[in-house]
Parts: structure tokens; C-alpha cells; sequence
């Protein structure tokens, strides 16, 4: 046993070394304005980089670096005419005739293969948006656009159906630029799987360097970007499936950001390590108990429970709805004021709704027949029962949480409420079928409701979004006032203000919460300026000054 | 002895039909669709075109025939949520999942058999309760939260090692230097220990047990009584036959450790089979999920097969019986 010791020791000194060795960065290179690095941990990674055939939010967040569009939306999220979308890929505009609007490309935009943007990318783009072979998810979004067609090189011109108030934003929100000499030949139904969507060549602030599948995507900003040298030299996403992990990543210095925190206890952690700073800002998505009008898989007869008006009134007013956004959320959501995310401009806490009274409740109840007839706990009326299913997703930890409180709330208001918790897939399926009772149902939007609130609370949406088949032709008269004729912002947003008010009158959801987003974010970097839609859109100016760089920033490979 | 083989390896051939089979119907009865993902189902009409092309809108036997048959030319199909072949995907998370389950491996089976051999050697001492009861311990340890515990305490707090990811994708975006292949081994750490851990704690019980049988029989007494020195007799003389029960259990650890890792590769966003296996289960993303049960399966029955293999190297009766058997 003589040797054991020593080689005992020696299997510890090389460990130690190897960790010495693989823990030290290298110091190396890169000094001054341009040298940054950010890595971004991700909890998804994208499908595909080619935007027309992607509806991630992480893609959207790498295709932005990647592809330019024509304009964007400004800071104030004004989705309204024009007046407060930014110049990117279109030096200027302006409006020939109504409804035609003409772009004037910047003569210095380049795609990073060296060719020039032209026009006809411009239209080939929008022909490939448009085209029901690559079905873009985004083709709905473009059916007021009835041409795109080229005048020189860099003039492009959009004639439009009709003139509406969102025809600006229509034509440039959705629409990233792409390169028609590398994607022509590429036969349209092999978009989805075509190699240029994992090998991208854009014309935006970043190029594509490499992705590995499962681990990493990065991005190198181009120097010669004609809008002005992005100030972080590298852009690296690192791909976990845990939200938890990323956020760990970013605690352990691993990573540099993290989109959203998401539940209070990581707000807590993150905002609480000095090295970190957090940005909060506007959510895109609302949440909503909503309630079934028609019969469950037969939509010609009214729910037997939710066909009732008042009934439904009465289960608002039932339900404490702060209350319940303090349990789950904590600071980080509001109780909206309707159908309504906190990101939409129309969002207003001023708007009426029905107020929390549970005697109220209780009241409208009894006055239309429910009572507790046998002393069991539940009302019932002519022997039948006031109860209800709610159907949710497994996976959803917050629609989880919601439900069961919901159960109680209800429990103490006489009405039994029992959970159908099922596989997102199969919930999906119901929703659609209308096979529930009532549905706990998350929406993310848009920056504007124009598009998501005809889906989901008009005609429009039956057999689509509009899962309780509400149809009240009032609020579709005053979505399609704010939607088509408005001439004005104010004009439209008393429309939108008087549509959700027409449906919180009748109830047909019960408005639970609408997010908050905290992004964290290293405090090496700076100039940070978050977009609620789309938290990278301004990435380009985020910088890490000189004095600040880590040996990350400056390595050089 | 060929005939042996031939007999286990159309044996292993029926399993992974088998398994295919299974996993291709439950998969689909499971409302599996290239519709997108859970929380953004794509438009109808995209989901109905995507379908057309995929063959979901065909009867599901047809679907199944089309499957085996493409299968037979070695193609497993195209991802629903990646957009690339399902061969592909494969490709690219398999040496990520054999090397973490070949490190595990190592740790299981080199801390495993060094600890059973320890405790037979002091069986009812200090040591050997002392070392079971930790086993137990971390034998009863979900592998997920052990995972997570060493993520937080190494990870987090002591910042030994990295939090996750298999390299530094700044420094050592590839294996391509010596360096990054430290920094490769580094980020292999914590996963392998975690998974090796677990698997370490049941293989010392097991080789415990095993050693405490060999060390009482009469060949180890004689092996003592010729003067050998006692470590020649225990690694050399006992070892030899204590193993026997172990290549079961190297067997058997196969399933284990790819069953291990989808859980591991989770929480250690370490790209491989059961990372991408979890993304298309949740996806309902079928033919990755059917190419992932093809692939896992053949790997536990290759383990088997290997399993058995070694048996009969170890055991030299296992292979005159084999040897007759085939005769």
C-alpha cells in the first residue's frame, strides 16, 4: 500500500488543475467601445430562422438582429398611422393617393453577402408572406395589402384595400425583408426546411456565425451596418429547457440576461444580486376564466349554466380577482380592466367593469332561482345543481395555481366547480371543439388588439379563438369602428373603450390577470432600453463601456 | 454460439419492432400533429396544410406503413418542430448523450465497485454502515433534485463548476483545442457526477454483496493460505468472480442512464437524446419521438447483448453451456 497516498494526491493535483485550467478565461485582445459580448439565457431555442414560417418569440428575438423591416414601431407602442414608427430599412415614405403608400429604400442597406437591397426583395418578400404554399401564420395580417410592386430599385409601393387606421403598421410590423437572390430558387413548400433557415444571410445589425443545435445560436454584429455600428461585438443565446437553469445561469455569471423572470421568487433572487439589474416593463399576455355560451359540442343550443347573462355576472362579482393576483403573482401582473394586455395602448384602468361584491353576487344568484335548497353547501335550482368544469392545461404551473383558488372562491359562493386538468394538446382540442364548461385560456398579443381581440371576442373567431362563441353584434360594431374608421387615435381608442365595456357588461370571462415582464439584465451593460413587444428590438444600442469589459468581452477567438 | 447470437439478435430485432410499434400508436392516439407547440398552436389552415404534408390527415395504419417503410431506407422522417430530419436531430444529440452516459458510466462503475469492495472488506465495521447508509442515501435521491442541489451548491454558490451547457460558448464554442476540451471535460463534471452518483450508490450494494459471497468461499481461503498478499487475493482471486453479478447490473444501468439523462440533460441543458426526446414529447413532435424510442431502445439492447457477452468472458461455465447449447 505504499503508493496509494501519493497517486491519491496526484489524482487530486491534476483534478485541480483541470479545474484551474477550464475555469480561467483567456485576457485577451479586443479593448474600446465595440468589444461587448452578451449571452443571453434562453428557456427556448427557435425552430427556424426564417421568419415567415416561424411564430417563436425566440426566433423573432434572432431573426430582429438578422433582418431589417421597413419601419418599426416606436418606444410609445402607437400603432396608429405613422407618425411614431422609426426608419430602418425605408430611408422615408410617404402616402401617393390613400391608400397607397410608397417606401423609399436606404441606398446604403446591404445584405451581408455583399449584394444591394432592392426593391424587388421588397415584393418578393411580401409574395412570399402571402403565399399559401409557406402559409405564413403572418398572411392574415397582411389581407388589407392588395399589391406590393416595385417602382426603381428603391422605391417599392403598397396599395392597400381600403384606408384604415393600422394600414402603416399593417404593412411594416410583420414583414422582416428577405433576401429574394438567395430565397427564390428555393421552392415554397420546402421553406420551412430549407438550409438557409439555419444558416441565415441577413442585412440587419448582426450576422449569423454558427448554431448549434440544443446548446447556442451567435451573432456577430456587422461593422459596416449601415444604420450605425452595434456596440455589442457578439450576441451568444445559450438554450436550457429550464427557466430555473437560465436564471441560475445568469446568478452564476454564465450569462448576461434573462428575458423574463416570471415568477416573484426569481424577481427576488435576481434583483437582489448586485451585479444585476432589472428592467420591468409592459406584458403581452392576459389570462381569463372564460365561460362557454353554447351548448358543450353543440353550438346551436345555449350552455345550460353560461347561457344565462346574469348567472354569469354573478361569478365575476364572485370572485376577488385582486386577491387572487397577490397569491399568484405578486407585483408582477395587473387585474385587467377587460380583455386587455397591459402591452396595448387602449389598456386603461378607467374602463367600467363589473366591481368585486360578493353580496351583490350572492343576491343576483337567488334572484334567479340558485339556492342552497338542502343545505349542502351548493345551490341548486329544480334539483340540479349549480356546478361546472373548468378545463386547463397540465402544464401550466399559473392556471394551475388560479384554479384551485378559483375553486375555493367559488366553493364559499354555493357553486361547485371541478378541474379537468388534461394535456396541453388535448386541452387545445376541446378548446377549439367548445367541449368545456368553462376554460382557464392565456393569450399572448400583438402590439395592437386590432388583430387578437376580433379572434377571440367576435363571430370572427368561431371555430378559432373565440372558444365561448361570445357574439354580441354591439361590440362587434364598435371593434369594427376602432378597427376600420377611426380617424383618429383618441376616436379609436373610445371605441375600443366602449367595445370592452359593452362585453364586460355581459360577462363572458371572468378577467384574471394580465402580465408584467422583468427582464435582468448584467449591469456591465448599459444604455439598455427594452421594447415591451420585442425586448431586443433595440439591442443594437445597448454598450458596455470600455472601463467595464470582462475578459469575456475581450477574448478573441 | 452463433446460433445464440443469431437467436438474441432477432430477439433484439422484435424488441425494437416492438417498442417502435408501441411508441408510433401511443404517440399519435396522443393527438400528436405538426400544429405547432403548446403554448402557440399554429392557424388552422397552416396546421391542416403542415398535415397534408406530413400524412396526418392519412388513416393511421397508412401513416404506420409509410413509416416502416421509409424506416427500412433508413429514413426516420421529418421534425414537426425543428424542421430538419429527424436523422439529423439524432446525429447531433447522440455523442452528446454517449459521452455523458460513458462518464456516469465510469463513475458508477469505478466509485461503485471501489466502495463495495471496501465495505465487504470491513463488513459490520464503521466504515461499511457508515459507507451503506450514505449509498442509501443517495440511492434514494431523485436524480432531477440531486442534480439540482449540486447545480446550486457547485454551480451557484461556489462557482467550482459551470451551470450548465456543454462548454463555454465564448471561449470553446468547439472542441477544437486543448483547452476546449478541458473546458469540455469541466462542463461535463457536475451531469456525469450526478448521474454517476446515483447509479454509484446501487452498484456498491450490489458489488457488496457479491464480494461479501466470494470472500467466504474456499479458493479465496486457499488463495490466502499460498501467502498471497491480500490485496492480490481480493482484486485478483475474488474480484474476478464477484464481477459476475455486476455485468448483470452494467446491463441493466444502460436504460438507466439514458432514462437518467433525459432528466439530467434537463436540468443540465445538456444537448443530447433526452433533452431532445422531453422538447418532443412536449411538442408532440412524433417522429422524433418515435426516432428517439428507436434509437434508445437499440441502445439497451445492444447493452444487453454486451451485457451477456461479458458474462460469458467472465464465466468461463456461462460459455460451455452457451457452447453446447449451440452445438
Amino acid at each position: 500500500m505504499p503508493t496509494a497516498r501519493p497517486r491519491a494526491g496526484l489524482t487530486l493535483a491534476a483534478l485541480a488543475c483541470l479545474i484551474l485550467v477550464a475555469g480561467c478565461e483567456r485576457p485577451v485582445g479586443c479593448t474600446g467601445e465595440y468589444c461587448g459580448t452578451i449571452v443571453i439565457a434562453s428557456g427556448g431555442e427557435p425552430d427556424i430562422l426564417l421568419p415567415p414560417v416561424s411564430e417563436f418569440a425566440i426566433t423573432r428575438d434572432v431573426t430582429d438582429q438578422l433582418f431589417l423591416k421597413l419601419a418599426d414601431l416606436g418606444l410609445s407602442g402607437n400603432t396608429i398611422g405613422d407618425e411614431d414608427f422609426q426608419p430602418q430599412l425605408a430611408e422615408r415614405w410617404e402616402w401617393d393617393a390613400p391608400t397607397t403608400l410608397v417606401f423609399h429604400l436606404d441606398p446604403r442597406a446591404r445584405w451581408q453577402d455583399g449584394q444591394a437591397v432592392t426593391a424587388a426583395d421588397v415584393a418578393f418578400t411580401y409574395d412570399a408572406y402571402t403565399d399559401t404554399l409557406v402559409n405564413s401564420s403572418f398572411r392574415s395580417s397582411l389581407r388589407q395589402i392588395a399589391a406590393v410592386t416595385t417602382r426603381d430599385s428603391l422605391t417599392v409601393v403598397f396599395r392597400f384595400r381600403q384606408r384604415y387606421p393600422e394600414m402603416f403598421y399593417d404593412a411594416v410590423y410583420h414583414l422582416r425583408i428577405l433576401p429574394a437572390h438567395l430565397l427564390r430558387e428555393v421552392p415554397r413548400d420546402q421553406w420551412r426546411s430549407t438550409a438557409f433557415g439555419r444558416a441565415p444571410v441577413g442585412d440587419g445589425p448582426y450576422r449569423f456565425v454558427a448554431w448549434k443545435a440544443g446548446e447556442s445560436i451567435e451573432l456577430a454584429a456587422d461593422s459596416t451596418f449601415f444604420l450605425g455600428r452595434p456596440h455589442l461585438r457578439r450576441v451568444i443565446w445559450r438554450f436550457t429547457s429550464d427557466q430555473q437553469v437560465a436564471v441560475t445561469q445568469l446568478l452564476a455569471g454564465d450569462a448576461d440576461a434573462v428575458e423574463v423572470l416570471i415568477t416573484p421568487d426569481n424577481v427576488q433572487r435576481a434583483c437582489a444580486d448586485p451585479k444585476i439589474a432589472c428592467y420591468p416593463y409592459k406584458g403581452s399576455a392576459y389570462g381569463y376564466v372564460g365561460f362557454n355560451l353554447a351548448a358543450p359540442g353543440d353550438t346551436t343550443r345555449p350552455h345550460p349554466l353560461f347561457g344565462d347573462r346574469d348567472l354569469r355576472r354573478a361569478l365575476v362579482m364572485a370572485t376577488d380577482r385582486e386577491r387572487l393576483l397577490r397569491n399568484v403573482f405578486g407585483d408582477l401582473a395587473k387585474v385587467p380592466p377587460g380583455p386587455v394586455s397591459q402591452l396595448w395602448w387602449i389598456w386603461d384602468p378607467e374602463i367600467r367593469e363589473l366591481p368585486y361584491d360578493s353580496g351583490q353576487a350572492a343576491r343576483l344568484l337567488t334572484r334567479t332561482g340558485w339556492t342552497d335548497s338542502d343545505g349542502d353547501g351548493i345551490r341548486d335550482k329544480d334539483g340540479r345543481p349549480l356546478a361546472f368544469r373548468l378545463l386547463l392545461p397540465t402544464t401550466s404551473a399559473i392556471r394551475r395555481q388560479y384554479a384551485r383558488l378559483l375553486q375555493e372562491q367559488f366553493r364559499t359562493a354555493g357553486v361547485d366547480v371541478q378541474l379537468d386538468e388534461v394535456d396541453f394538446s388535448l386541452f387545445n382540442e376541446r378548446a377549439r371543439a367548445g367541449r368545456f364548461d368553462a376554460i382557464i385560456n392565456t393569450w399572448n398579443t400583438d402590439p395592437t388588439p386590432s388583430s387578437g381581440f376580433p379572434q377571440t371576442w367576435t363571430p370572427a373567431g368561431f371555430g378559432r379563438s373565440n372558444y365561448g362563441r361570445y357574439d354580441n353584434p354591439e361590440v362587434d360594431r364598435l371593434v369594427d369602428r376602432a378597427v376600420t374608421s377611426a380617424a383618429s387615435r383618441d376616436q379609436a381608442r373610445r371605441a375600443w373603450r366602449a367595445a370592452v365595456e359593452t362585453l364586460n357588461r355581459d360577462a363572458p370571462g371572468i378577467f384574471l390577470f394580465a402580465t408584467s415582464n422583468v427582464s435582468a439584465i448584467h449591469n456591465r451593460i448599459i444604455d439598455v432600453t427594452i421594447r415591451p413587444d420585442s425586448w431586443l428590438a433595440l439591442l443594437r444600442t445597448w454598450r458596455i463601456p470600455a472601463d467595464r469589459l470582462t475578459d469575456r468581452d475581450r477574448v478573441e477567438r | 454460439m452463433v446460433a445464440w447470437l443469431v437467436r438474441r439478435l432477432a430477439a433484439s430485432i422484435a424488441i425494437v419492432f416492438a417498442v417502435v410499434t408501441i411508441t408510433f400508436f401511443v404517440v399519435h392516439f396522443a393527438h400528436g400533429t405538426p400544429c405547432g407547440t403548446a403554448d402557440r398552436p399554429l392557424p388552422p389552415e397552416v396546421c391542416r396544410q403542415l398535415c397534408r404534408r406530413f400524412g396526418c390527415d392519412k388513416p393511421l395504419w397508412v401513416q404506420y406503413v409509410k413509416y416502416l417503410t421509409a424506416l427500412a431506407h433508413g429514413d426516420l422522417g421529418e421534425s414537426f418542430g425543428l424542421h430538419r430530419p429527424v436523422a439529423d436531430a439524432l446525429a447531433d444529440a447522440i455523442p452528446n448523450t454517449f459521452t455523458l452516459a460513458l462518464a456516469a458510466l465510469l463513475v458508477d462503475f469505478a466509485l461503485g465497485l471501489a466502495l463495495g469492495i471496501y465495505q465487504a472488506v470491513r463488513a459490520g465495521r464503521f466504515g461499511d454502515v457508515a459507507v451503506g447508509n450514505v449509498a442509501l442515501l443517495v440511492n434514494s435521491m431523485p436524480v432531477f433534485w440531486l442534480g439540482l442541489v449540486l447545480l446550486l451548491v457547485f454551480g451557484q454558490w461556489l462557482r467550482w463548476f459551470p451551470v450548465g451547457g456543454p462548454n463555454n460558448p465564448v471561449l470553446c464554442p468547439h472542441v477544437d483545442s486543448p483547452y476546449c476540451l478541458l473546458d469540455f471535460l469541466w462542463h461535463l463534471t457536475l451531469p456525469a457526477l450526478t448521474l454517476g452518483l446515483v447509479g454509484a450508490a446501487a452498484t456498491a450494494r450490489y458489488q457488496r454483496a457479491a464480494m461479501l459471497d466470494v470472500i467466504r468461499q474456499d479458493y479465496v481461503w486457499t488463495a490466502r493460505a499460498k501467502g498471497l498478499r491480500e490485496r492480490r487475493v481480493l482484486l485478483v482471486h475474488a474480484l474476478r468472480n464477484a464481477l459476475l453479478p455486476i455485468i448483470t447490473l452494467f446491463g441493466l444501468a444502460f436504460p438507466f442512464l439514458f432514462t437518467g439523462a433525459v432528466l439530467i440533460e434537463t436540468v443540465f441543458a445538456w444537448p443530447g437524446m433526452g433533452r431532445l426526446a422531453v422538447n418532443a414529447i412536449l411538442q408532440r413532435d412524433y417522429p422524433v419521438v418515435t426516432g428517439a424510442a428507436l434509437l434508445t431502445s437499440a441502445m439497451v439492447v445492444l447493452g444487453n447483448l454486451i451485457a451477456d457477452a461479458l458474462y460469458a468472458v467472465a464465466d468461463p461455465r456461462i460459455r460451455v453451456r452457451g457452447g453446447g447449447g449451440s452445438a
